[in-house]
């Protein structure tokens, strides 16, 4: 069955395909059904279902964490909404991205795909934006979730509401580097070995501050260069790690949020870039 | 078909049954099971402070949480185990050497979460002073705008008899913005008068406000019961007194003070005996001109 939805799926992106006209605009519309097509999939594989044990879990917190935290329900419900959404996210996009161009291989559905005008890079940024797009919802409901147990908790409006937001954003900046780290592990190596190179990239990406600190404290200059080198190369998640502020009802500047996004935009173009780069040499033969 | 019904049926019933005996099982071994040492819930905790903080990623806060509930959960749980009477601020016969560690994990992983610090002021000082006043100075150092932990700090000097440093603090706490007028009364309160009952009540009164943990608002509210009780007691003195001066004599039981004591408005039992703030009668010592509490019935505590 779930073999027929896909060929269907194929079937339905090409005929998007050949509808689509040669230049950028028609390049954009092959990535958007790419796309498309990709959320549908992920919602089709219940990677939403997710949501139900957030929801759940957020439920259960409500309404029994206040006899638990002596009076700091409402910090531990965005501490706990928040790192849920971060944990669930980085899982989706870590095994959800390893399997993007995997499963298309796997199932042989890649060939059809690239027997039609569509290029290799347009592939993988379709595929990229479509669990971006699952992401995206997800998050976003996550987050609703989590302002409407902070209303159930005050019994009314509470003025972290609005406070969680930015950090839900620099959450869902941080999944879309993850996404384009998994897509591009995922462009020359296993799913298995993808989804442990994404991980370590997410604890490594956290650790970036002391990596500055290791560089400046080691004795040989090769070793310094090396961990400035890995500084300045790996992502810096930790930039995104704003969770604890928002749960103490602090936002980030606005520059910062602005400068976040820029280098996430530029990190995950250079990402995507050298995945296309790396996949396009790939002999499906 | 019939084989099929017949087959979701038997497997319906097998997860039906199947769920009944595992919770009989369980029953079962937990009764086999040899009693967990006590000793246990002591263990010293794996993870220093600054490793936790390490390796808690981006989730710092909820590991802050969660080192804070277990915080409370052990002393709830020892507490739960103690027999007799105990106080939130005199806790040094629960032998509690994991809170420090548990609050100063909570603390260093999340620097801002102010509740830690202040149980830490509550609880601590009965415990180990030092470590109390490390913490909360910890607090102040991560969080100088958080008048409160001032508060707290001078709560502690004032605790300790150090009325010039508590003094101090509660100055250093008025200068931050946003910090109630009081805390500028308390400097010069707490120099002129700190050892004073007026003092103390101010203390706790601002305590009982400022809290949001229901423990400290319950030790508070006993505090300022026991010093309402000891101004009632003062009152009822000068009521023998007065009955002394007038009849020679000390009153054999209330009854004899009724008339003084309706005039001056003070809330009795049946029986014409003065009620303490807890709403228990206190005890008339016969012949003596002394009263007491009811140590049997009364919510006040005792010291």
């Amino acid at each position: 069955m779930d073999e027929q939805l896909i060929t269907l799926d194929a079937a339905e992106a090409t005929t998007h395909y050949e509808k689509s006209k040669p230049g950028g605009y028609g390049s954009l519309r092959r990535m958007s059904a790419i796309a498309r097509n990709t959320f549908r999939e992920a919602v089709r594989d219940r990677v939403l279902y997710n949501l139900v044990l957030f929801v759940l879990l957020l439920t259960a917190a409500s309404i029994f964490i206040g006899e638990l935290s002596g009076g700091q329900e409402r910090k531990v419900i965005v501490d706990l909404g928040l790192s849920t959404m971060l944990l669930f996210g980085m899982f989706i996009a870590i095994f959800v991205g390893v399997g993007l161009v995997y499963k298309e291989i796997e199932r042989r559905t890649v060939y059809a795909v690239f027997s039609k005008p569509v290029g290799r890079g347009e592939f993988l940024v379709g595929k990229y934006l479509g669990l971006c797009l699952t992401l995206l919802v997800n998050v976003l409901v996550m987050g609703v979730g989590v302002s409407l147990a902070l209303l159930y908790v005050s019994r009314g409006w509470d003025p972290l509401i609005p406070t969680i937001w930015p950090a839900v954003l620099l959450i869902y900046m941080e999944l879309m580097l993850l996404t384009a780290i998994a897509l591009l592990f995922s462009s020359f190596s296993s799913p298995a070995l993808s989804a442990l190179l994404t991980f370590l990239t997410f604890v490594i990406g956290h650790f970036s501050a002391d990596l500055k600190t290791l560089a400046v404290s080691m004795g040989s200059t090769g070793a310094r260069w090396f961990f400035t080198g890995l500084y300045y190369v790996l992502p810096n998640l930790s930039n995104y790690s704003f969770i604890t502020p928002a749960a103490h009802g602090r936002t980030p500047a606005t520059g910062f949020v602005l400068a976040t996004a820029f280098y996430a935009l530029v990190y995950i173009t250079v990402i995507l870039a050298a995945a296309t780069l790396i996949f396009s040499r790939r002999n499906f033969k | 078909m019939n084989n099929e019904r017949l087959k979701s049926i038997t497997l319906g019933l097998v997860v039906v049954v199947g769920l009944g005996c595992v919770v009989l099982l369980v029953r079962w071994t937990d009764k086999l099971r040899p009693p967990v040492d006590t000793d246990v819930i002591d263990e010293s905790l794996y993870l220093s402070d600054k490793t936790s903080r390490r390796i808690s990623l981006a989730f710092n806060g909820l590991a802050a949480d969660w080192y804070w509930m277990r915080s409370l959960q052990y002393v709830g749980k020892k507490i739960d185990n103690y027999e007799g009477d105990i106080r939130l601020d005199d806790l040094s016969n629960l032998n509690l050497k994991l809170l420090v560690p548990l609050l100063d994990t909570a603390t260093t992983l999340d620097p801002e979460f102010i509740e830690p610090y202040e149980y830490a002021a509550v609880v601590l000082p009965a415990i180990d002073v030092q470590q109390a006043i490390r913490l909360t100075q910890k607090g102040i150092n991560a969080n100088p705008n958080a008048w409160r932990l001032y508060h707290h700090l001078g709560y502690i000097y004032w605790r300790e008899g150090q009325y010039q440093l508590a003094s101090e603090t509660y100055a250093r706490g008025a200068h931050v913005p946003g910090a109630p007028a009081w805390m500028e009364a308390m400097t010069a309160k707490l120099l002129s008068d700190g050892g004073s009952r007026s003092t103390a009540r101010e203390i706790y009164t601002r305590m009982y406000d400022q809290s949001t943990d229901d423990q400290v608002k319950e030790m508070t509210r006993k505090h300022l019961m026991r010093l309402d009780s000891l101004d009632q007691r003062d009152g009822l003195q000068k009521v023998f007194a007065g009955y002394k001066t007038r009849t020679g004599k000390c009153p054999e039981s209330w009854r004899e003070l009724g008339p003084v004591l309706r005039a001056a408005r003070i809330p009795m039992d049946q029986t014409g005996a003065p009620l303490d703030p807890s709403g228990a009668a206190y005890v008339l010592k016969a012949g003596a001109c002394e009263v007491e509490l009811d140590w049997r019935t009364t919510k006040v505590p005792l010291k």
